[in-house]
């Protein structure tokens, strides 16, 4: 994030803002084949996200498929929520906008002490219960992969994807998604499928075109 | 019973110290013995207790350690599991590893001061922590007051040659070559991913290992740990520490398995050195628990048995001679009596054969006095009898002369048989008479003698009846059977009475033949009865009966040399029985 880096994304951001109203939108669907659980069944549901050879993965399998390209900042702080509950995190899986406020509300019973090391954005939020108002938030500022742990609760384990977007969406559990008001332009789409496994392809949208865009 | 020897006997006495001394040599021995053996089995006992008191001593000191080792194992155990120490790791936040653990590690951490060394305290803190990384080196600390400080040996003695899969132990050397070099406890409990199941890291804590026996110098047991030929064993007052320690690198390079003994043989202080492998299959280099064990006390229960064992030997042996002496004395009794009877008896036969042999020669003598005396005067009468039947023969005896001499001849004939009887006796008494044994028949021989009898002149006018079998076969010889058979008849006649009566009787009874033969007659008198079969005895009745007294005697000789007997069945005034008994033949015709 150098300053000339920040700058020109702003002027392209700028650019796209003014010239997005005069289009129709375009749209990107289509179906990513998902990688077939690497655990044959967890028996206990609650793990949102499992892990193999250091490879974090939602489970069961999901896709977050994502535009990539020179978007404006978010106008103001986008809000998303990351909740507690029956002891694990719900989405296990939430990717955000770069500049999004999660909070994490608890609504168990029990304790619970979220915080995070990863380099993308390192918290921790103490230990507190679901009547702790107000509920506990944190902003994710930088870009990148967010391993969330409660310290009480070695098993509760999600992934945040900050993304510098605001087109991203979830696959449903086939696989299949749709990218809804695209500004057209040249892009890279890309899937994040696990921690170390993400899909890309270039992209180039024409106003209210209506891609098909397959993975693999 | 206690009669004692008489001192006449030399032989006894000696015989008694022989039996003394040979009993106390065999009690000797045998107390000897059985106390050698009770006191090897006593000593090797005592051994065996003193070894297994002190592996119970060991085992009871390592059960503490290893309740202590678990305890310490699961809380790191505990740690490895911590989220914030797994984020650290697996998150890509290798700065915060450190730090995340401090907090963990809070209540694991010694609190301070650090050298709380204290003897005995068998602390659950630890003194210092490190990690290691993916490839087993430990991770220098950013901050190592936090985590407790370590010199740059030390900490290389933390690297492992890879990650462990399972907890290890180890040891390792601190202050090396200083004076107070120790040796300290680490515990490297492997850290693995939740992700994939293998060891991602590993957290290594450092303690003060617990000393055997307390530490204190005066325990009973000694406990140390050797590692690398270094030995951290607190005060022994016997070997130096350095002599120890090279012994124990010898032996235990010497020992293949993992544990091994020796003993340290001082002048004033033995040792029992024991050592067993603390870390067996670890990757940390091997050390060694040494356990030191004076013997004095061993030894001393060994020496205080022996003393024992020797007063109680002697107490035995006193007693047991004291036992053999009374056994001896009382197993000798018999035997000097016997050997005192025996000369007694001894004399007795001497006395006994002296007279006999006497008796003998007097019999032998009076024997062939009886015999010659009837020789002698066997030859007179048969000249007196052909003198006098020439006087009968010849024409000048007026009738009144012939009668007197013709009762001379009579007398002449009865003087000769009593010459016969004396010098039949005469040869029984000598041993002289042999009997010539035939099968015989009594029947006929009886006939025939009560044939003559009743041929003879009867003055008393008898009446003879008999009971005498067809045939009554015995052994004998036929001559004296008749001499019996004939004396006995004519004793019958004798002294019977007119108008009296003979009975014979004859019958086989068992192996015997009885011949019975009873008559009328004046009864013998009661103290007589005994003693008609006595040579010369003539009853008082019998003064004007003709006979000699001889002839009684003569039958129950001969039928005593028959192997039969003669005797008086009953005599009152109405009979007079006499029963003669010889052996019937076997196997007669």
């Amino acid at each position: 994030m150098t300053p000339p880096g920040y700058r020109l994304s702003a002027l392209v951001a700028l650019l796209a803002l003014q010239g997005a109203p005069a289009f129709a939108e375009a749209s990107v669907e289509g179906r990513v084949e998902l990688p077939k659980p690497l655990h044959a069944a967890v028996m206990n549901k609650r793990y949102g996200i499992v892990s193999y050879n250091g490879v974090l993965s939602p489970y069961p399998p999901l896709a977050v498929i994502y535009l990539e390209g020179s978007f404006p900042r978010a106008a103001g702080e986008p809000q998303a929520r990351m909740e507690q509950k029956d002891l694990n995190f719900q989405p296990a899986i939430l990717p955000v906008q770069l500049g999004t406020r999660v909070e994490f509300p608890n609504l168990d019973d029990t304790y619970h002490n979220i915080f995070s090391y990863s380099p993308a954005k390192r918290f921790d939020l103490g230990r507190y219960r679901s009547d702790e108002r107000p509920i506990p938030t944190v902003l994710f500022d930088a870009t990148g992969m967010v391993t969330v742990r409660c310290d009480i609760h070695e098993h509760m384990r999600a992934i945040i994807l900050v993304l510098d977007t605001p087109h991203f969406v979830m696959s449903d559990p086939s696989g299949a998604y749709a990218l809804k008001g695209l500004p057209a332009g040249r892009y890279v789409l890309k899937v994040w499928l696990d921690s170390r496994t993400t899909l890309e392809r270039p992209v180039e949208l024409a106003e209210g075109s209506r891609l098909r865009a397959d993975f693999p | 019973m206690t009669t004692p020897p008489e001192p006449g006997v030399p032989g006894v006495a000696s015989f008694r110290r022989k039996l003394l001394v040979a009993m106390m040599l065999v009690v000797s021995v045998v107390a000897v013995a059985i106390l050698l053996f009770a006191q090897h089995n006593m000593a090797r006992n005592v051994r065996l207790d003193f070894q297994r008191e002190f592996q119970n001593e060991l085992a009871a000191l390592r059960a503490v350690q290893e309740v202590r080792h678990a305890a310490l194992a699961e809380r790191c155990r505990v740690l490895a599991r911590r989220p914030r120490i797994h984020a650290a790791l697996e998150d890509g936040a290798p700065d915060l590893l450190y730090p995340s653990a401090r907090d963990e590690l809070v209540d694991v951490m010694d609190t301070g001061d650090g050298a709380a060394r204290e003897p005995g305290a068998y602390t659950l803190r630890a003194r210092y922590y490190r990690f290691l990384d993916g490839s087993g080196k430990a991770i220098p600390p950013p901050n190592a007051r936090d985590v407790g400080e370590l010199g740059p040996a030390e900490e290389s003695q933390l690297n492992l040659a890879r990650l462990p899969d399972t907890p290890q132990t180890g040891y390792i050397l601190r202050d090396a070559g200083a004076p107070g070099e120790t040796i300290d406890e680490v515990i490297a409990m492997p850290i693995i991913s939740s992700e994939n199941g293998e060891a991602i890291s590993a957290i290594v804590l450092g303690f003060v290992p617990p000393a055997l026996g307390g530490g204190s110098p005066d325990a009973w047991i000694q406990g140390g740990i050797w590692l690398g030929g270094h030995l951290d064993l607190p005060a022994v007052p016997g070997p130096s520490r350095g002599e120890l320690a090279a012994r124990l690198t010898r032996e235990i390079a010497a020992s293949d398995g993992d544990h091994g003994g020796f003993e340290v043989r001082s002048d004033e202080a033995p040792y029992l050195v024991s050592f067993k492998r603390l870390n067996p299959g670890s990757l940390f280099p091997a050390a060694y628990e040494v356990s030191v064990f004076p013997l004095a006390a061993s030894l001393a229960r060994e020496r205080r048995l022996v003393w024992e064992f020797v007063g109680a030997g002697a107490l035995l042996l006193a007693g047991a001679f004291a036992a053999s002496h009374a056994l001896s004395r009382r197993l000798s009794e018999p035997v000097e009596k016997l050997a005192v009877d025996s000369q007694e008896n001894r004399e007795h036969l001497h006395r006994a054969e002296a007279a006999l042999q006497s008796t003998s020669q007097e019999l032998q003598r009076s024997a062939r006095f009886s015999a010659d005396a009837s020789h002698q005067l066997k030859t007179p009468v048969t000249v007196l009898r052909a003198g006098l039947e020439g006087l009968l023969a010849g024409d000048h005896l007026a009738p009144e002369g012939r009668e007197e001499v013709s009762a001379l001849v009579h007398q002449t004939f009865r003087l000769a048989t009593v010459i016969d009887d004396l010098l039949l006796l005469s040869r029984m008494d000598a041993g002289r008479l042999q009997i010539q044994f035939t099968h015989l028949d009594l029947a006929p021989l009886l006939e025939a003698l009560m044939d003559d009898l009743g041929a003879l002149p009867d003055i008393f006018d008898l009446e003879i009846d008999s009971d005498i079998p067809r045939s009554l076969w015995i052994t004998g010889e036929k001559r004296f059977a008749s001499l019996i058979l004939q004396n006995l008849l004519e004793n019958a006649r004798k002294y019977n009475l007119t108008g009296g009566r003979v009975r014979i009787s004859a019958s086989a009874q068992g192996e015997w033949a009885v011949v019975v033969i009873g008559n009328t007659g004046t009864a013998i008198p009661p103290p007589s009865q005994e003693h008609i079969f006595e040579r010369f005895h003539r009853g008082a009745v019998g003064e004007n009966v003709p006979g000699h007294g001889i002839g009684l005697n003569l039958a129950r000789e001969l039928a005593r040399l028959h192997g039969g007997d003669l005797r008086l069945l009953s005599s009152d005034e109405a009979w007079t029985e006499f029963e003669l008994r010889l052996r019937l033949s076997r196997d007669a015709p």
